[in-house]
């Protein structure tokens, strides 16, 4: 398979554009903005047959993904940060009407303050809305999870939309060298959209989403709940294809160097080819250092993440989300409940807020305080890690309103 | 490994050259690269800054490079902007600038976070070639004079990725490398 050159956005469009999608609508939105384009450069030059529709909004953008979706036609959409969160109700319909958009969502800061950077709080606030998520570690992972999340979200057993999160800059616009299957290769795996239970024919038309009474609502989530289980094996299945067919096996969480670890931390997205390289440099000083990237996050792999780190005494868990208010941040909180009972000490780190960058550096810190943790001189770590200097008299006024 | 930094101003292609460079070693030279462009708040004239890191391994890293071992500045004035261009140098990173001015080449040499020092006239190169003071495949000409990078993968990935002025483009990064000396 020859290597080619993408960004991550430029991966994500070419995944798009080997499914074929029938109608297009997308809002662009920095870091995402190349996605929006590209996709109306293919539609333009005859790579895609879509029709491009333009909205002036995000929950435009889903609602037409959305009433074109139910007319049969597999459709095709990205957004980023407050994008997302703008779409936020529209998401809800997508999920509850069964449809099974696949979404790539460029990871970028919600506001305020304003900031344009990675961090993953768009995405986590959206973790609950009844969309699997799944998070790339390198642009290649951006094409074949795209890909694959076609096949998984359109399974008749699943039927449940996907985000395919990337980070914004680390990863969107980040240059790197990724195999490509062919469009007949991508086709046959991905295969045309088909249409199942609730459709509209345009002939016919009847109206979708009117009011659920009381009596209906909770069978109607039960079901989206059985989906997200189907949905768990329907991916392992599907990764375990596409690694058939295309040598790479993309992954429900990767386990690294954790079979003898000491300790160990939990990452999700860029950052973790970072905290390889330091796992890679403390084991050659003797740490038994290990690392765990969750790629799955909805549905969350509770079960496999327990069974790789129940037997590591000190486990640090990476967000880039403040989880504000919350007993420990998004990960945290469910890796910890992954464990409860295992034994094994969880911490929870908060840090690469709005693209602050995350050095390999900075994980040798983080495991440097888990290691006096293993070792009995420290009993907790410092959770916000990156924190620079007084935050407290960042931007502090005193003048009496 | 090699870690690089790019230094420029916003309209001169240091990001696309980044790019360019990542295209250069991971498809004509079989190495892999990963860019990382910090981008800021983008507008001509404003800094900018991009890094790489090159190796003969797929690179695990994807973070910023805190201690290069070159740094390419494709605008001799940025040390007039505040820009601090020695951060994280060892006293051997090799700089490639692009000056025409003995001046400015002797301003970064007292900085003392270099060794060697490869200069070219960049932007000079580009508007022989292309009638454009876009100085970024120029540049990509001069640093594969360093031994980083082959000529012949600059031009290819050059010629790759600039369309239509693609041959324009080559040409710059040709003549900048038959133009680039060690200062």
């Amino acid at each position: 398979m020859p290597f080619r050159m993408f960004d991550g956005n430029g991966a994500a469009v070419e995944a798009i554009r080997m499914a074929r999608p029938g109608v297009i609508a997308a809002y662009p939105i920095t870091p995402q903005s190349s996605i929006a384009e590209k996709l109306s450069d293919c539609v333009a030059n005859g790579q895609i047959d879509a029709e491009y529709i333009r909205v002036e909004s995000e929950h435009s953008a889903m609602s037409v993904c959305v009433g074109a979706c139910l007319t049969g036609v597999r459709v095709a959409t990205a957004t980023s940060s407050v994008g997302l969160a703008l779409m936020h109700e529209v998401c809800g319909v997508t999920s509850g009407c069964r449809l099974p958009v696949v979404m790539p969502v460029v990871n970028r800061s919600l506001v305020a303050p304003w900031s344009l950077w990675c961090d993953h709080q768009d995405t986590m606030a959206e973790r609950d809305t009844g969309w699997l998520q799944f998070y790339c570690g390198t642009v290649q992972e951006v094409l074949d999870l795209t890909l694959c999340a076609y096949r998984i979200s359109e399974h008749q057993d699943v039927l449940t939309p996907s985000m395919v999160c990337l980070d914004g800059f680390f990863l969107s616009h980040s240059m790197q060298k990724v195999s490509a299957p062919t469009d007949e290769e991508a086709w046959d795996f991905v295969g045309p959209y088909v249409r199942r239970n609730m459709y509209i024919d345009p002939t016919d038309v009847m109206f979708v989403n009117d009011l659920c009474p009381t009596s209906e609502y909770t069978e109607m989530r039960y079901q989206q709940k059985v989906g997200f289980e189907r949905a768990a094996d329907v991916a392992r299945e599907v990764f375990d294809e596409y690694g058939r067919r295309f040598g790479r096996r993309p992954c429900t969480v990767e386990k690294y160097l954790l079979d003898d670890a000491d300790i160990a931390l939990v990452t999700m997205g860029s950052m973790s080819g970072t905290a390889k390289f330091a796992v890679n440099e403390l084991r050659r000083q003797g740490v038994k250092a290990g690392l765990l990237r969750i790629c799955m996050f909805r549905p969350f792999p509770a079960g496999e993440i327990r069974e790789a780190l129940k037997n590591v005494p000190v486990v640090g868990v990476v967000d880039r989300s403040a989880g504000l208010g919350a007993a420990q941040p998004p990960a945290a909180t469910e890796v910890s409940a992954a464990l409860r009972g295992a034994g094994c000490r969880v911490f929870s780190f908060v840090g690469g807020l709005a693209g602050r960058d995350i050095s390999d550096g900075a994980f040798k810190g983080l495991y440097s305080e888990l290691l006096d943790v293993f070792e009995g001189q420290a009993q907790s770590v410092n959770t916000w890690f990156d924190l620079k200097g007084d935050p407290m008299a960042l931007r502090e006024v005193d003048i009496i309103c | 490994m090699v870690k690089l930094k790019f230094y420029g101003i916003g309209g001169q292609g240091a990001v696309t050259a980044a790019k360019v460079l990542s295209e250069a070693v991971s498809l004509f030279e079989g190495r892999y690269a990963i860019t990382v462009p910090a981008y800021g708040h983008e507008r001509r004239g404003a800094p900018v800054f991009a890094h790489i890191i090159v190796d003969d391994e797929p690179v695990l890293l994807n973070c910023y490079v805190y201690d290069p071992d070159i740094v390419v500045v494709m605008d001799e004035g940025i040390i007039d902007k505040k820009v601090d261009v020695t951060e994280g140098c060892t006293g051997s990173t090799v700089l490639v600038l692009n000056s025409g001015s003995e001046d400015y080449v002797s301003r970064y040499r007292q900085l003392g976070a270099f060794g060697d020092i490869y200069v070219c006239d960049a932007t000079a190169a580009a508007e022989r070639n292309m009638g454009l003071s876009i100085p970024n495949s120029a540049m990509l000409g001069a640093l594969a004079k360093t031994g980083l990078v082959s000529i012949e993968a600059v031009e290819k990935a050059v010629a790759d990725s600039f369309g239509k002025v693609g041959e324009v483009n080559v040409n710059a990064a040709r003549d900048a490398y038959e133009h680039t000396r060690k200062a």
